[in-house]
């Protein structure tokens, strides 16, 4: 009785995917998945945070309806990930609840297979041998029919003529795998399991650094002034790098796209290298006792001076994106670079508090994890090729056009639009209206599982 | 720990999924003496991955640490890897019905044999 559920996902999980696209289905199997949950863990739909996560994965499912785009698709996964992960259990951190939740849905059938043997081993010892006869009255029989079968068919034909009369092709044996595999999938989730020593190893660990035996002052005096000295000159270094690089900033007039291209690109790749080793070295000083220390006030000043410097390399690579931005339009790089510079500068930002708050490691992972999937859903519900097209059409002071016709559908209607009104050169018309017309085909060729947003403006 | 017995149910296992998942596709009296043909590669594959791939963990461990302890810490890494390889494998073969049946087979075969050689140590 208490596997009719999921028997029932599993010929829904077949239904919607076998020999689907992507589309409705995905935002279907989404609830599915919610009412799955529901129905084994209430209790752990009693807390907030559940009901949250619920919510973002249903307002991803709702992109993936809407845009069908493949970050929409990625963070709907993403968080089908993290929700399994949450109900496995609702105190770790987002890190655990995606090794959780990746875990009980490739494995959980699995991990408490072994549980059970170890719970109960008479019982399974039982069922063991049940499952070795079962193997016996069906698969040898059959094994030897089908071999005896093959070896009479070529040796008469009458019986050759029989046996090919003989049509299966009733049953859909790939409908039966696929719905074997929603089965195998929705009992994986239908129980999450939990990764342990990491998932305890997590809840155990707080966010704050405790000191670790006697302070021993004449040592920590020592790497006191090690990291003052070392700090002091990266900022002197970098100050110099800042100086030089708005120097040019100021004085160039080379609007050429690839000046600017080496310019975003040679920025972050300075940025990455110098914020990678900036929070190395920050997390090595700061990784014990000298947190502790009474004179580290000046170490502590050059650590907070050297974060404001690299904030400031962030805003002037965010100035030099943005000028790209302004003369040459949106791409999805340009726009990446934008995501990267906001999660560097809300790293920068924990790394200061984890400094003047005395916080471990394991809070820097913590918050900084949660930002980057905060930052990935929000981009999700974002119809970035619908928004770079309208914003180079109409704003942009010059555009690649050929980059807009080769996104993605979701600009289609609005490249349409644009060339209705506008007068453009024949080829770029075709193109349009090429990409315009299979997009309509696809869109009436869509079978009711892989229906989108799109299907309902075309009647 | 009896590896001959694991592999040799590992080969079963594995020769099952294989070819339930090809005859899905299609199915020809014809093709019957190359199931038994198959036994040879499949019983290799079973082997190599098995001797390399989950052997070590239960031959390395230490000597206070039990089966199912060490089944308990390294299987689920072990698994998210094992996934993470064959869909990046099934997605590079651009979803062709041989090479998804030959990761589906490795999949749940290693994953069952972790089982096996878990449990063997238990009944010891």
């Amino acid at each position: 009785m208490k596997n009719i559920p999921l028997l029932i996902g599993a010929i829904l999980f077949s239904t919607l995917f076998y020999r689907q696209g992507i589309g409705l289905n995905l935002s279907l199997f989404s609830l599915l998945t919610i009412c799955i949950l529901f129905i084994y863990n209430k209790t752990a739909f009693t807390k907030k945070s559940t009901i949250l996560f619920s919510t973002v994965f249903l307002i991803t499912a709702g992109a993936v309806f809407i845009y069908k785009s493949n970050l929409s698709i990625i963070a709907n996964v993403a968080t089908f990930i993290t929700l399994i992960g949450h109900v496995t259990e609702q105190k770790s951190s987002v890190y655990i609840n995606w090794i959780n939740g990746l875990y009980s849905s490739i494995a959980g059938y699995f991990h408490r297979n072994f549980n059970d043997i170890e719970k109960d081993k008479k019982v399974v010892l039982k069922r063991k041998i049940d499952y070795l006869h079962l193997i016996k009255i069906i698969g040898i029989p059959l094994v030897t029919l089908v071999i005896f079968i093959s070896l009479y068919k070529n040796g008469n034909p009458l019986f050759s003529d029989l046996i090919s009369k003989i049509d299966f092709s009733f049953i859909n044996m790939q409908w039966l795998l696929v719905t074997t595999l929603g089965y195998y999938l929705l009992n994986n989730i239908s129980k999450p399991v939990r990764v342990d020593p990491a998932t305890t190893h997590d809840l155990n660990t707080l966010n704050s650094l405790e000191k670790r035996g006697e302070i021993e002052i004449e040592q920590l005096k020592k790497e006191n002034q090690l990291g003052f000295i070392l700090i002091a000159l990266l900022n002197v270094l970098i100050l110099l790098f800042l100086i030089t690089d708005i120097t040019y900033l100021v004085s160039t007039t080379d609007l050429r796209a690839s000046v600017f291209s080496n310019q975003v690109h040679n920025g972050i790749n300075t940025l990455i290298a110098s914020i990678i080793i900036a929070i190395i070295i920050i997390l090595y000083f700061f990784r014990g006792n000298l947190n502790f220390y009474k004179n580290n006030k000046n170490l502590k000043t050059v650590a907070y001076i050297w974060i404001i410097l690299n904030i400031i390399l962030v805003i002037n690579i965010a100035i030099k994106d943005y000028q790209y931005i302004y003369y040459f339009g949106f791409t999805y790089k340009r726009i990446g670079v934008l995501v990267y510079l906001l999660l560097t500068i809300i790293g920068l930002f924990t790394t200061t508090i984890k400094v003047k708050q005395i916080k471990n490691f394991w809070y820097l992972f913590r918050v900084n994890t949660l930002t980057a999937f905060t930052i990935l859903i929000i981009t999700s519900t974002i119809n970035w090729d619908n928004y770079i097209t309208y914003y180079n059409l109409n704003h942009a002071k010059s555009m690649d056009f050929d980059y807009l016709i080769n996104l993605s559908d979701n600009n289609t209607f609005l490249l349409k639009d644009y060339i209705d009104k506008n007068n453009l050169n024949v080829e770029k018309e075709l193109a349009v209206e090429r990409k315009h017309k299979e997009y309509l085909l696809e869109l009436e060729n869509n079978k009711w599982q892989e229906i989108q947003y799109d299907n309902f403006k075309i009647k | 720990m009896n590896v001959p017995s694991v592999i040799l149910k590992s080969t079963l296992l594995s020769a099952s999924i294989f070819w339930i998942i090809v005859m899905s596709e299609d199915f020809n009296l014809d093709m019957i003496p190359f199931i038994f043909f198959s036994f040879i590669p499949i019983s290799l594959c079973c082997l190599i991955t098995i001797l390399f791939t989950i052997t070590p963990f239960f031959w390395l461990k230490k000597m206070n640490m039990s089966n199912n302890e060490v089944y308990k810490k390294w299987f689920p890494y072990y698994a998210i890897i094992c996934f993470s390889l064959c869909f990046y494998g099934v997605i590079k073969s651009n979803f062709n019905i041989y090479p998804i049946s030959f990761l589906a087979s490795a999949f749940f075969t290693t994953m069952q044999s972790w089982i096996w050689f878990a449990k063997a140590n238990n009944a010891q």
